[in-house]
């Protein structure tokens, strides 16, 4: 009964205390709590191998955690994992999709597992696919679909049963513009039904348009959560700079400069991030980039964001090539 | 879970139906392949009607009736062509150029000569050692249909001698009649012939008796006249001898009284002489004179009656026996008693060939069909080769297209899930057998046994097993590429050590052994059972149950494993 008083009574639809999943000796997820509320769309946000997949698989009951506990809709998903199941919508980072079958048979089926009626379920498919824009294209099969229209249907499968909490593992992964504001627009008009949404991606830029919340995520710990300007402030307020070079440039090569520092990356490679104090020191340092025999490619100039939130917190950058699990 | 099980059935069907090479492994492959064994691999059954008889090379040095009659009954052979070659370098050529002639038959000068004399023959056969199992396969045939020819020469021969053995019997038969005709004549003869003996002698004694009276008559007459006659004449004789006998009496008389008056002279001259007595010698002795009894005999008168001869009583002849000389013995001639016997003894035969005649022990037909094997051994093979592709491969790109997980996530029980996708699979696999047979019935014409329907029960066993067995296969391989090398290797094998590919017998002792631990083994024995050996359906309960019951191992272990692919769905 402790335990029970320990969550928050709805509107709260997503809570989880003290999670911790490992794969061997590493800790994918280690003591991970947060919440989401009805009608909110939460971003879980962290670089590739960060823990949000096994977060997100953890909470659809795919996987069980080695401690901790998960609430949905106020159901525990160790004691009636079915019940779960019921009440959430998981869309996967893959196309979960039978690419033989028509985008209408794909989530018809969906619509009848989750327990609708043939008759119901085909209706529900409809204004499904009619929400994902998809509606012109019901019947063709999903192979001959574009990337970002099998995204889509990938979304409305995870949907057509209209479920209280959707879950979705990087739902724009290589889409294009058009299908990105459709799904955006699908997630944000759920989350406005009442849907609690918690969103994964490695795209702040997704978290900063689309999210209430953000829960910052690296090595299964959550590092920060907040709304996007508080994470940012985290970050602090200087400007940073992205040079890439053709081949790495030597050690220190920049110490010399005041106010220039090298913030730290995980893998090396011909792209350093410096943050500098002010704008005018762009110029200094690519007169010492040049006069340190580096042959310079490109470079770019940021405002601080949700990414420098997180090299604040880590030391490095929320992108790089690890593989996500 | 039904529900979901219900729907899951549906959408495998669904999916099933899009799949083009599923759907092309599941029917058309199968028969292709059915088509290439059961034609390519026939020989090992005998050749097939329809398909390109062979071409048999033959070099004919004999040129006898037999030679030409073996040509001929090859040439009639549905499977075999002759093709004639001057010699034997002519005939490698052909063996060597054309793709059907696997083998050159020589028939040596003087085989039908020596076969006449009853001696063997052997014709040389020349095989191309690349093409060695269609040469079995004609050689075969060829043993086969020698044997016929020698069977049918032993039967002409064996005809032969019994029609010459049947007239010998008649000979014989009729040499035993005229024999017994003889046989009677002789005793007739003998009996005329002691009859004419016995008349004749009768005969003859007859006349000799009167004869022999008649002489005795005469004889006696004639001896009384002589005897009278000379009575007379010696009375007459003998009164003239009386009278000089009377006068001898008389002087006899008188002597004998001076031989008296003669001894007193004597005496009284010794008297007279004194002492000179003694010297007068003794007188002559004197005769002694006959008695006067006898004189007087002499002188008495013949008084003689004449002598009677009784020539009748004398020259009596009552037990007159003539004994002619005895009919000589005829040789005693006996008919032949037992002439089949006789015959069966005294001509000789010729032995029988020990042949042998095939035949089903179990009643049905002998002669296999290839496709009776071919058709379910490959259907088989294809089914574990589907349900890896259904059930196995499909698990897997379930779980890696994430729609495992979905599904999973969306309410459905895992068990419910399972059970749909097998159920599904099991009917499609049997589906597909049954759609195999029935192209192997119309295409091959394939038996189905006395009972059709009793094949959907090993079909129905073997489907069920082999869902199950993809299954474990499913979670036995970790990825979809070592689910086909890992299934494909398990499923070849368990249709090759079952005796889908060939008979069972063409395997070792310890392969057949260890086939039993397999259910390709059972479902193929139940198949033959109803196929080949035409049993009824009360045979194919053992094996069925047992396909059945490894299917059922297959079945718990890959439940107790499956949580291995929900496991690796979540990640």
């Amino acid at each position: 009964m402790a335990e029970e008083r320990s969550f928050a009574a709805p509107p709260v639809a997503i809570e989880t205390a003290r999670l911790r999943k490992s794969y061997g000796p590493r800790w994918a997820v280690d003591d991970l709590s947060f919440s989401v509320n009805t009608g909110e769309v939460v971003g879980l946000l962290g670089p590739n191998g960060a823990g949000k997949t096994t977060t997100l698989s953890i909470l659809a009951t795919l996987i069980a955690p080695d401690r901790g506990e998960v609430r949905i809709a106020g159901i525990d998903s160790r004691i009636a994992p079915a019940g779960v199941r019921r009440k959430i919508g998981f869309v996967p980072q893959i196309i979960a999709l039978y690419a033989p079958l028509s985008a209408y048979q794909n989530v018809e089926i969906f619509a009848r597992i989750q327990g609708l009626t043939r008759r119901a379920a085909q209706a529900r498919s409809f204004e499904t696919l009619e929400a994902v824009g998809l509606r012109e294209r019901a019947n063709d099969p999903v192979w001959t679909l574009s990337g970002g229209m099998k995204r889509r249907l990938n979304l409305a499968c995870g949907m057509v049963h209209r479920p209280q909490v959707l879950l979705l593992d990087e739902p724009t992964v290589g889409v294009d513009p058009q299908s990105r504001e459709r799904i955006f627009t699908t997630i944000r008009a759920a989350a406005d039904s009442g849907v609690a949404v918690l969103y994964s991606t490695h795209y702040m830029e997704e978290v900063e348009r689309m999210c209430d919340r953000a829960l910052l995520i690296d090595d299964g710990k959550l590092l920060a959560q907040g709304t996007a300007a508080q994470l940012i402030e985290i970050g602090g307020r200087h400007p940073r700079m992205e040079i890439t070079f053709e081949n790495s440039p030597s050690p220190n090569w920049c110490a010399a400069l005041p106010g220039v520092r090298e913030l730290p990356q995980v893998i090396a490679t011909p792209k350093v991030i410096l943050e500098i104090t002010n704008l005018r020191q762009v110029s200094e340092v690519l007169e010492q980039a040049h006069h340190s025999g580096c042959k310079l490619l490109e470079f770019a100039v940021h405002s601080p964001n949700l990414s420098d939130a997180f090299i604040a917190l880590t030391g490095r950058a929320l992108r790089d090539a690890a593989t996500e699990i | 879970m039904l529900r979901v099980t219900w729907i899951v059935f549906q959408n495998e069907f669904r999916l099933l139906a899009k799949d083009r090479a599923s759907l092309f492994m599941l029917a058309l492959a199968p028969l292709v392949i059915i088509t290439v064994a059961g034609f390519s691999l026939g020989n090992i059954y005998g050749v097939q009607p329809g398909s390109e008889p062979y071409q048999i090379v033959v070099v004919n040095n004999d040129h006898g009736w037999l030679a030409r009659a073996l040509i001929a009954a090859l040439g009639r052979e549905p499977s075999e062509t002759v093709v004639p070659a001057a010699n034997l370098d002519e005939a490698r050529l052909i063996v060597g150029r054309r793709a059907r002639a696997p083998l050159c038959i020589v028939i040596p000068q003087a085989t039908t000569r020596t076969f006449e004399a009853g001696r063997d023959v052997h014709l040389k056969v020349y095989i191309d050692p690349v093409k060695r199992l269609e040469a079995q396969a004609i050689e075969l045939a060829l043993d086969r249909l020698f044997r016929e020819v020698t069977a049918r020469a032993h039967d002409l021969a064996r005809k032969r001698m019994a029609e010459q053995g049947a007239n010998l019997r008649d000979q014989l038969v009729r040499a035993s009649a005229q024999m017994k005709a003889l046989v009677d004549q002789v005793a007739r003869l003998q009996h005329q012939f002691e009859r004419a003996r016995a008349t004749a002698q009768a005969e003859i004694a007859a006349r000799t008796r009167t004869i022999i009276q008649r002489a005795r008559a005469e004889i006696s007459s004639q001896l009384a006249n002589s005897l009278g006659q000379t009575k007379t004449l010696i009375e007459h004789d003998l009164a003239a001898r009386r009278d000089a006998l009377i006068a001898v009496s008389n002087y006899l008389e008188r002597l004998q009284a001076s031989q008296q008056d003669f001894a007193k002279w004597l005496a009284d001259l010794k008297s007279a002489a004194g002492s000179h007595a003694s010297q007068i010698p003794p007188p002559p002795q004197w005769p002694v004179p006959p008695s006067k009894t006898l004189l007087a005999e002499l002188s008495k008168p013949f008084d003689f009656p004449a002598p009677r001869i009784d020539v009748a009583s004398s020259l009596a002849i009552p037990n007159l026996v003539i004994r002619l000389p005895e009919v000589p013995q005829f040789p005693v001639l006996r008919p032949i008693p037992d002439f089949a016997g006789l015959i069966s003894k005294s001509v000789s035969t010729l032995p029988g060939a020990v042949g042998w005649e095939e035949g089903s022990i179990t009643g049905g037909t002998a002669n296999v069909n290839a496709f009776d094997q071919y058709v379910p051994g490959f259907g088989i093979t294809f089914l574990l080769i589907d349900m890896l592709w259904g059930v196995g491969v499909g698990l897997i790109d379930e779980r890696d297209w994430g729609t495992l997980a979905r599904l999973h996530i969306s309410g459905a029980p895992a068990s419910g899930m399972m059970l749909g996708k097998l159920a599904s699979r099991f009917l499609i696999g049997l589906g597909q057998m049954i759609l195999l047979f029935g192209a192997g019935w119309l295409l091959f014409g394939i038996s189905l046994g006395h009972d059709w329907w009793a094949l959907l029960i090993p079909a129905a066993a073997i489907s069920f097993a082999a869902a199950a067995f993809s299954l474990v296969i499913a979670c036995i391989a970790k990825t979809r590429d070592a689910v086909l090398p890992i299934g494909a290797m398990a499923a070849l094998a368990m249709s090759a050590i079952g005796g889908c590919w060939w008979p069972l017998d063409f395997e070792p002792y310890w392969m057949r052994a260890l086939a039993l631990g397999m259910p390709t083994t059972w479902t193929m024995a139940a198949f033959n059972n109803l196929m080949i050996r035409g049993l009824r359906p009360s045979s194919i309960a053992g094996p069925a149950t047992a396909t059945f019951a490894i299917g059922m191992g297959f079945l718990t272990l890959g439940i107790l494993s499956s949580s291995r692919i929900y496991r690796h769905a979540g990640q």
